[in-house]
């Protein structure tokens, strides 16, 4: 009887022993087989997946902390293909909703790119596009019919670029566009800084691994030197001069000629940044974007500050040196006269720039030398970028001895700003070394940089010494005394102001000057004793009046009006009372 | 004595107690592999609790930063020059003439030069510019002897 249950035993044993063996050999068998690599890539879809982590793009803020360029939230809208019920319904809401195209997305769906499991429709959906989308695809979950589904439909929040102030400083910050690379003024020029580094990494869904989830941090925020209101006042008042003066364009520059921190750049055209789609219309070519740095042109009269400084510098003349103006001079065997064709007589070199005389600039120069001429003009940074921090700028162009399209009469126009092409900005940063003591500054439109957490500010740089300190001093005293001589529009009541205007010829495309079309420009600044403002304006073919001490030199008066009171400099009586600081 | 000692070993041998010992071996290792079973389940699920959190606390973090974004917006929208100087003409006001400003003079007083929106970098401290001989004690010195074993201990 024991012998009996033995066996039984020992036969039953042996019968689940086979099972086992089979349900392990089944195992082993459904583990190597053909489908299991299929159910293996299918159950790796449900692991994670490879995301994108865009950084947020670091802000824009002008100098007093007000937002020029900041973000706003946008959705991407996609498809999660594991899970689409009904592609015709997914493809209908997105093209009623989103503007997509019926048919594409539809055949997206249905025959996705090979390896895809995810398929982005829109990048920039609107958030209230999105709220009725989520709705509708909410409202067909809880019905009881299977189709119309939306299921499939997946939403992320992202950010895109918003201007606040729309057009204002449109010129210097330039726009992010739909791929969030930046064109033009400060985003391009420090796009990488804003963007930061997008990572794409695989994201596990297992919340064991959420640790490894990156955390990408945000991209580099920026301080500009710019000054909103004061940027605001200076583009009201360009537009106004252009309608007053009848002008085809027109830019103006606000530095503090001690430090280069640009204060404020208006150009026209202008355009709103939020709408930059509209760029390939108002601008017909890049150097458009910013005609105060990119955009170089013959500036007449404000380059015999430059000659004259050279002048003084070298010990060719004083102030009180005299000469016989007789209206006209030759130089490389051209004859060259004064703007209005007339003797001056006895002038010294007060009068000379106060009367804005040719040929007294012509004398200089070839009493100078093309050596001497050309070497200041090199020192002064003619023909060289200024290197302001700001995409875009143009060198201009000065021919010297020896280029093949440099005549010795060269020497005579350059003199007075004819024959050569400079930026405001050059302009500015030359003037810079008069109003400074004989230093240049280096132009710059960033304050600081906001990283981490702290404010790294970015300190002053200047650009060499073109000229003694003597000699800026007396040229300044020169410059304030010829406008004061010549009861100049650009004077500021209360301020003393130097500066020089600037009438120039446009060259036709035949090589030849059309007289009745000029560019009107003033450079100046003030208070004298203690520069704290340096403007340029610039006017292109004004057509009430040719001439800049008409046209551009109000202009200036005005924005050295509006500039002080925005920027807390008391009149000179005011400030040469309060104690010393 | 004989018959106590024969009695005994029969009593230790018994197969009763023999299945028994085995059984209780038995029961032994299924309590602590169920005891593991259960503390690793604890624990996995604890840590899958909490990766779920960190998930949700991430994308919370996400959607706050994208809500300061669009509020930092929206407020400098309100706030632009255009709708500050809409505001200001509504309510009376008119940009000021040269004429009306008064500057008076404040002793000490110093105007901000531009916008401090976060701290000033910590400044970096300076090399020590006392040696390490001055510095170091003798288990610093020994154990960079040690770490540079060609030089030796001198």
């Amino acid at each position: 009887m024991r012998q009996q249950y033995a066996w039984r035993s020992l036969l039953l044993n042996v019968f689940l022993a086979l099972i086992a063996a089979l349900v392990v050999l089944q195992m082993v068998r459904i583990q190597v087989s053909a489908e299991a690599g299929a159910f293996r890539d299918q159950a790796d879809d449900f692991k994670g997946g490879y995301r994108t982590y865009y950084p947020e793009r670091g802000e824009i803020f002008d100098r007093n902390g007000h937002l020029l360029a900041g973000n706003q939230t946008v959705y991407e809208v996609g498809v999660d293909l594991t899970t689409v019920i009904d592609p015709h319904s997914v493809a209908m809401a997105v093209s009623v909703n989103l503007g997509k195209d019926y048919e594409e997305v539809y055949s997206n769906i249905l025959n996705p790119p090979p390896g895809i499991s995810y398929l982005v429709v829109d990048n920039f959906a609107s958030p209230e596009a999105v709220a009725y989308l989520k709705e509708l695809k909410k409202e067909l979950n809880e019905s009881e019919n299977p189709t119309p589904s939306l299921a499939g439909l997946e939403f992320s929040l992202r950010l895109e670029r918003s201007y606040p102030e729309g057009a204002l400083a449109s010129n210097v910050l330039g726009f992010v566009n739909f791929e969030d690379r930046g064109y033009f003024g400060i985003e391009e020029k420090y796009n990488d800084l804003l963007a930061g580094n997008p990572v794409k990494v695989w994201v596990p869904n297992d919340p064991n691994r959420a640790v490894e989830i990156p955390h990408v941090p945000n991209g580099t925020s920026l301080i500009l030197t710019i000054n909103r209101d004061l940027q605001d006042a200076v583009e009201e008042i360009l537009d106004q001069s252009l309608y007053e003066y009848g002008a085809q364009h027109g830019a103006i520059i606000v530095m503090n000629p001690q430090n280069g921190e640009i204060l404020a750049m208006a150009a026209t055209p202008r355009m709103d940044l939020n709408n930059f789609e509209n760029y390939g219309v108002i601008f017909s070519n890049a150097s458009e974007y910013n005609r105060a740095i990119g955009m170089p042109f013959e500036t007449g009269s404000v380059m015999k500050i430059f000659t004259m400084a050279a002048a003084l510098d070298t010990g060719l003349v004083n102030p009180n040196t005299t000469y016989l103006d007789t209206g006209e001079v030759q130089v490389g065997g051209v004859t060259i006269k004064n703007w209005d064709q007339q003797a001056w007589g006895m002038q010294n070199m007060v009068g000379c720039l106060q009367n804005s005389l040719n040929v007294c600039m012509a004398r200089l120069a070839v009493q100078l030398g093309p050596q001497n001429f050309y070497g200041y003009l090199n020192r002064f940074g003619f023909g060289h970028l200024t290197g302001i921090d700001t995409s875009g700028e143009a060198a201009g162009r000065v021919k010297v001895p020896g280029d093949a399209d440099w005549y010795p009469v060269d020497l005579g126009t350059n003199s007075f700003g004819q024959g050569l092409t400079a930026t405001p900005l050059q302009v500015m940063t030359a003037a810079s070394a008069v109003a400074n003591q004989g230093h240049m500054v280096t132009p710059h439109t960033l304050y600081a940089m906001l990283r981490d957490g702290h404010q790294f500010n970015v300190p002053p740089q200047y650009a060499g010494s073109p000229i003694r300190a003597e000699t800026a001093a007396t040229l300044n005293e020169m410059l304030a005394v010829s406008l004061e001589n010549a009861e100049s529009e650009a004077l500021v009541p209360g301020y003393r102001i130097a500066g020089k205007t600037g009438t120039a010829q446009i060259p036709t495309p035949l090589g030849f000057y059309d007289f009745s079309q000029t560019n009107a420009s003033f450079v100046g600044w003030g208070p004298v004793d203690d520069p704290q403002f340096m403007i340029y304006v610039w006017l292109e073919r004004p057509t009430t009046s040719i001439w800049g001490s008409h046209t551009a030199a109000p202009v200036f008066s005005e924005v050295a009006q509006k500039t002080v009171i925005l920027l807390d400099i008391p009149p000179d009586a005011v400030r040469l009372q309060m104690p010393a600081r | 004595m004989d018959t106590t000692n024969h009695f005994n070993h029969a009593y230790s041998q018994a197969p009763w107690r023999i299945q028994r010992q085995w059984v209780s071996v038995f029961l032994l290792i299924v309590l602590g592999f169920g005891m593991i079973a259960t503390l690793y389940l604890m624990v996995t699920s604890q840590a899958a609790i909490v990766g779920r959190e960190i998930q949700d606390l991430r994308l919370e973090i996400i959607q706050i930063e994208h809500a300061n974004a669009d509020l930092q917006t929206e407020f400098a929208r309100l706030t632009s020059k255009d709708e500050v100087e809409r505001r200001a003409y509504s309510l009376g006001f008119r940009p000021v003439k040269p004429e009306e400003i008064e500057y008076i003079y404040v002793p000490g007083y110093v105007a901000p030069k531009g916008a401090m929106l976060a701290a000033a970098p910590e400044l970096q401290p300076s090399a020590p510019s006392i040696p390490p001989e001055y510095t170091q004690s003798l288990l610093d010195w020994l154990d960079e002897r040690l770490q540079t074993p060609s030089r030796g201990l001198r």
